[in-house]
């Protein structure tokens, strides 16, 4: 009994690590730059498809992770210098150009890549034991991996002084740039920061699930109900909701029913902002009217 | 996008007056005669598929009646509540499963599916609307509405028993004759697509010009003003969230006798964010807008015979460009100009400057 548990815990955790792995790049563009990144699930699908295309060029799996990571910077960067500097002043204005961004991405993307799905073989095959309890030890890395991924980022935000700039932009763009943090720079940051971990959220996916050019939405998805969950634009939040969430599912489609694995988050949601509206780790205060 | 000075912030009823006042020279004229010759227009264009014999018409016809019909029911929430409702797309496939399964399933006549089909959505709607919209501005919705989008699709793809999967649905009824007019054939259908745009066009013209589409606007424009001046800001944008939602499901249930065919792909954000390119290419906020974007983005590409993966990134290049450069659309950019004209007109009499 407790071996079946424990297995759907770590199987939650994993998936949830995942999760979380997206929705930090959507909650902290959201929270400094006040833009709702609708695009953030075509760099993951984007990630997706350099790690595969490294993998089979021979490369092996930890370059094509941080090839994907490199590159996703690259491209933020790119749509942030092009495109997103130009609609800080307004959520909808930013929100809707992502939209016309997952247009084209997506589109070019099926016409180049075709809709086939394709598959790398993952870094490690196999099982492993632990204290009785058989785990794959893809999955296991997948879970050491985000952990890491997120741990770093955090510590990146809390600790090092980009990290603190980038915060205080957050809580007061006018008092950052009095005390002489570049606004314009740490913006670029920000966007950069957010897609490479899209890129290694790709990566990371590809090495688990199937990659087509529509394999967006469903991270995307997964990513807006953390950003919800956590609170709109707290990343200690979105973690731990991340967590929840991975919980919440693998639960839920263990012993109630698979097919409505994707509802449960949902409900979760729905449920959690009936009674908590700013989230269950927002910023109390912050409504407006 | 809520910032966008629409023509509806001015009141409407000024700009008519210094038009009387001026002595009407010719461009004044015509500023004031355009909504006329639109509506003449739109009469024409519903009529020319209407009356041909053309298959290919009516076919077209029917499918840029119905896209006209969603961008203006999106245009209610979008453009006059300014909030953001990504769940178009399955209010309209939620319209099209729910009165094909009442149909087919339950034995319901097709009228009066679309009455029961609009209630559903309306409290489906109102389950998701109030607690996304309770507190915050517009983010909230934009993300809830998005994520129920997206599981209403998987929901459709992966519930086999009630709706056949991904391979889809087969519809195999007409709607029942009403009043001896008969709606089985492919001109039958068209009548119902037009006649599902004009209820929509109804109901937004009259909406704009109630209490009710002028406390809207309010909303868009500043919600805490809004409040001050005693508009209940959350049930205001519920309301509008609400009715757009219904009028899509109402819309839907015409496309499943009209396609025969039914799939979960129905149900794709894609299809909402079309409808929102739609309506910054022709004009949020205007009652015309919607229809001159459908027209400019499913009539052109579909006679010129632009392949539809090309048409998609044209489609999402335009809502970029059109966003950060041309923010009030084809048809806001015609207003701006007449209301110019008008103004100009205006100003120059001796009456107008007085006053």
């Amino acid at each position: 009994m407790w071996i079946d548990v424990a297995q759907t815990v770590f199987d939650g955790l994993m998936v949830g690590g995942l999760y979380a792995t997206v929705a930090v790049g959507i909650t902290l563009v959201f929270g400094i730059m006040g833009i709702l990144n609708f695009a953030h699930g075509q760099m993951v699908m984007l990630g997706a498809y350099i790690a595969f295309f490294a993998v089979t060029a021979g490369f092996g799996f930890w370059a094509g992770l941080l090839l994907a990571m490199v590159a996703m910077g690259l491209f933020g960067l790119i749509l942030e210098r092009l495109i997103f500097r130009h609609t800080l002043t307004d959520h909808m204005t930013g929100l809707t150009v992502s939209l016309g961004i997952i247009m084209v991405v997506e589109n070019l993307a099926a016409a180049v890549f075709t809709p086939d799905h394709r598959n790398f073989d993952p870094p490690l095959s196999g099982n492993v034991q632990v204290l009785g309890i058989t785990l794959s030890a893809q999955r296991l890395l997948v879970l050491v991996l985000v952990m890491g991924l997120v741990g770093a980022f955090y510590l990146f935000l809390q600790k090092t002084s980009f990290g603190k700039a980038i915060r205080a932009t957050g809580q007061n763009r006018t008092g950052a740039a009095l005390v002489g943090v570049q606004i314009t720079q740490i913006t670029a940051l920000v966007f950069v920061l957010g897609s490479a971990m899209a890129g290694a959220a790709g990566a990371l996916y590809g090495s688990l699930f199937a990659i087509t050019p529509y394999m967006a939405s469903g991270p995307l998805m997964k990513g807006f109900i953390l950003t919800v969950l956590g609170g709109l634009g707290s990343v200690p939040g979105v973690v731990l909701a991340g967590f929840l969430l991975g919980l919440a599912e693998s639960f839920g489609s263990r012993y109630f029913s698979a097919a409505f694995n994707d509802g449960y988050g949902f409900i979760l949601m729905i449920i959690t902002l009936l009674f908590f509206p700013t989230g269950l780790f927002g910023v109390r205060g912050k409504a407006r009217v | 996008m809520s910032s966008a000075s629409t023509p509806l912030a001015q009141p409407r009823e000024a700009i008519g007056r210094t038009a009387r006042v001026a002595a009407a020279p010719r461009l004044a004229l015509l500023a004031r005669s355009l909504p006329i010759v639109g509506w003449l227009v739109l009469a024409v264009l519903i009529l020319f598929p209407g009356m041909g014999a053309s298959r290919y018409l009516l076919y077209l016809g029917t499918l840029i009646a119905l896209q006209a019909a969603l961008a203006t029911s999106l245009n209610l929430v979008m453009g006059y509540a300014g909030q953001f409702a990504m769940s178009h797309a399955a209010f309209y496939g939620f319209g099209a499963y729910a009165s094909a399964l009442l149909v087919s399933g339950a034995g319901v006549g097709f009228w009066i599916s679309i009455p029961l089909t609009m209630l559903l959505a309306a409290v489906l709607a109102a389950c998701i609307g109030y607690p996304a919209l309770r507190y915050t501005g517009g983010v909230h919705l934009a993300l809830i509405t998005f994520a129920f989008g997206e599981l209403a699709r998987l929901l459709a793809a992966n519930w086999h028993s009630v709706t056949g999967g991904p391979m889809g649905m087969r519809v195999l009824y007409s709607p029942e004759p009403l009043l001896g007019f008969s709606f089985a054939t492919s001109r039958g259908l068209y009548w119902l697509a037009t006649g599902m745009l004009l209820v929509s066009l109804l109901i937004v013209f009259l909406v704009q010009r109630s209490r009710f589409g002028r406390a809207l606007v309010a909303v868009r424009e500043d919600e805490v003003l809004a409040a001050f001046l005693g508009i209940n800001v959350v049930a205001h944008k519920l309301a509008a969230y609400v009715m757009s939602s219904m009028m899509a499901a109402m819309i839907g249930t015409a496309y499943a006798p009209f396609m025969s065919f039914i799939s979960p792909e129905l149900l794709n954000a894609h299809q909402t964010i079309s409808l929102i390119g739609v309506l910054i290419l022709g004009g949020i906020g205007t009652l015309s807008g919607p229809i001159i974007g459908t027209l400019v983005f499913f009539g052109i590409p579909e006679l010129l015979r632009v392949a539809q993966l090309y048409r998609l990134v044209i489609l999402g290049a335009v809502i970029i460009v059109g966003v950060l450069f041309m923010p009030q659309g084809i048809s806001g950019l015609i207003r701006q100009r007449l209301k110019r004209w008008t103004r100009d007109v205006g100003m120059a009499t001796p009456e107008a400057v007085k006053r």
